[in-house]
């Protein structure tokens, strides 16, 4: 027998726990003379009970990390600046003031002539620390990764001179990543890392590789003087085999 | 101490607080992405629209409506998102899927996990309207008046339409022998 429209959705409704008391006494009515309304009632409460019992997928795990790092950049503060507000408003040394004076010294290092571009291959010693902050250099290219040995972003900001690389990933194991360009007048000034130390990194003419493991954010100082446009290829290595290759590029406004 | 409501954590986000902002994505990333991954049966679909969602609403709090509640504003993007990316696809008609098999033994049937796909691929064989109310009723736990305000359709419409997605969907576990 077919069951009035009324009385199926009311069914739903007191499954769902959705019915006012005048409707639910008119459908226990109902109900109680309806063998073909019991039986709909059972069908959908069973129907409902399935779909209730079906747990949640967790969401992927880098998910969250590569959402908050796709995020623009905060709107600056609308006072006017002081002496060292201004000093810091320099992108460059904005950006570095977001690191502990390790990374820091780095740069001045070898900016001081100090270090010779091209002259060391082995920089591991030179890193610094990350400060946590969010005032950062405007993120001009990027690129997001989500494979299985390696995921999250990777960011190159601009403060000139100085280009940052900002990695902030996530590896099963290690990772080697190696960054290469050809404009040999652009030069590897310096690295830092957020709470992690003992990074492998080396650095020569075009070359920078990087050894990540873990969840990472390490931020890689290439020396632009001149401002030149560049692509800076992106190769991540898992077991010496390639499994994602981007490239970054900056482009003069 | 009692974690902030969504609407103190929009406030803070408007004023350019991102750890707000994280607090909201810790909050509702399961969710939207469990929304998506039920619109769409795919788990590299949902991660993107999960991503676009929360980059969405990021962009545009300046064009919140506090006169909404946040969970509704974020899943009905989240529901454009993943109908944007059936349609994208060609993919906004009801898939034609057969069950993996029709002669499974007791033992497999009883399966958890098949009965989990079973359901999947029911929902993905009825229209994306009456799925949306599913998801929202089923997986999200919303009520007929919060549906009503996600779907921005009167609250009679969602009684009607989640009756007539009930029965479709049962009608498609029969046919596929999940059910």
């Amino acid at each position: 027998m077919a069951i009035d429209e009324k009385f199926r959705e009311l069914i739903n409704a007191d499954i769902d726990g959705e019915i006012q008391a005048d409707e639910k006494a008119e459908l226990e009515v109902f109900l109680a003379e309806s063998e073909a309304g019991r039986a709909l009632q059972e069908e959908i409460r069973e129907l409902c009970a399935t779909l209730d019992a079906e747990d949640l997928l967790d969401s992927p795990q880098h998910l969250r990390h590569v959402v908050m790092n796709s995020l623009s950049n905060p709107k600056p503060a609308a006072e006017p600046p002081g002496f060292f507000e201004s000093l810091f408003a320099v992108p460059a040394m904005r950006y570095a003031a977001t690191f502990a004076a390790g990374v820091v010294m780095t740069v001045a290092i070898v900016d001081s002539g100090q270090i010779q571009r091209g002259a060391f291959n082995d920089v591991t010693g030179l890193v610094g620390t990350i400060s946590d902050a969010d005032d950062m250099a405007p993120g001009i290219d990027s690129m997001v990764i989500h494979k299985s040995d390696v995921a999250g972003t990777v960011t190159l900001r601009n403060a000139d001179p100085i280009l940052i690389i900002d990695f902030d990933l996530s590896t099963k194991g290690p990772v080697d990543i190696v960054a290469t360009f050809d404009d040999k007048t652009v030069w590897f000034n310096g690295f830092a890392q957020l709470e992690s130390t003992g990074t492998n990194v080396s650095a020569g003419d075009g070359q920078i590789k990087v050894q990540v493991e873990g969840k990472r954010r390490y931020a890689v100082y290439l020396h632009n003087s001149e401002s030149h446009n560049l692509l800076i290829n992106i190769e991540f290595l898992s077991n010496g085999e390639a499994v994602h290759e981007a490239i970054l590029e900056y482009q003069q406004d | 101490m009692n974690e902030p409501d969504d609407t103190t954590l929009m406030e803070q986000c408007i004023k350019g607080n991102r750890q707000a902002f994280e607090t909201l994505l810790v909050r509702y990333e399961k969710p939207v992405y469990n929304a998506a991954y039920r619109m769409l049966h795919s788990r590299d679909d949902a991660r993107d629209v999960t991503q676009t969602v929360f980059l969405k609403v990021y962009e545009n709090l300046d064009r919140y409506d506090p006169e909404y509640r946040f969970f509704s504003w974020i899943y009905r993007i989240a529901l454009n998102e993943s109908v944007n990316v059936l349609k994208k696809s060609n993919r906004l008609e009801p898939l034609n899927t057969e069950p993996e098999s029709q002669t499974r033994g007791p033992e497999q049937q009883a399966s958890s996990d098949e009965m989990s796909e079973g359901v999947q691929i029911a929902l993905m064989a009825i229209k994306s309207d009456y799925r949306s109310v599913i998801v929202l009723k089923h997986y999200l736990g919303c009520s007929y008046s919060e549906i009503s305000e996600i779907l921005e359709v009167p609250e009679k419409t969602v009684k009607s339409r989640l009756y007539s997605a009930r029965q479709l969907l049962k009608e498609q576990l029969d046919r596929n022998g999940t059910n």
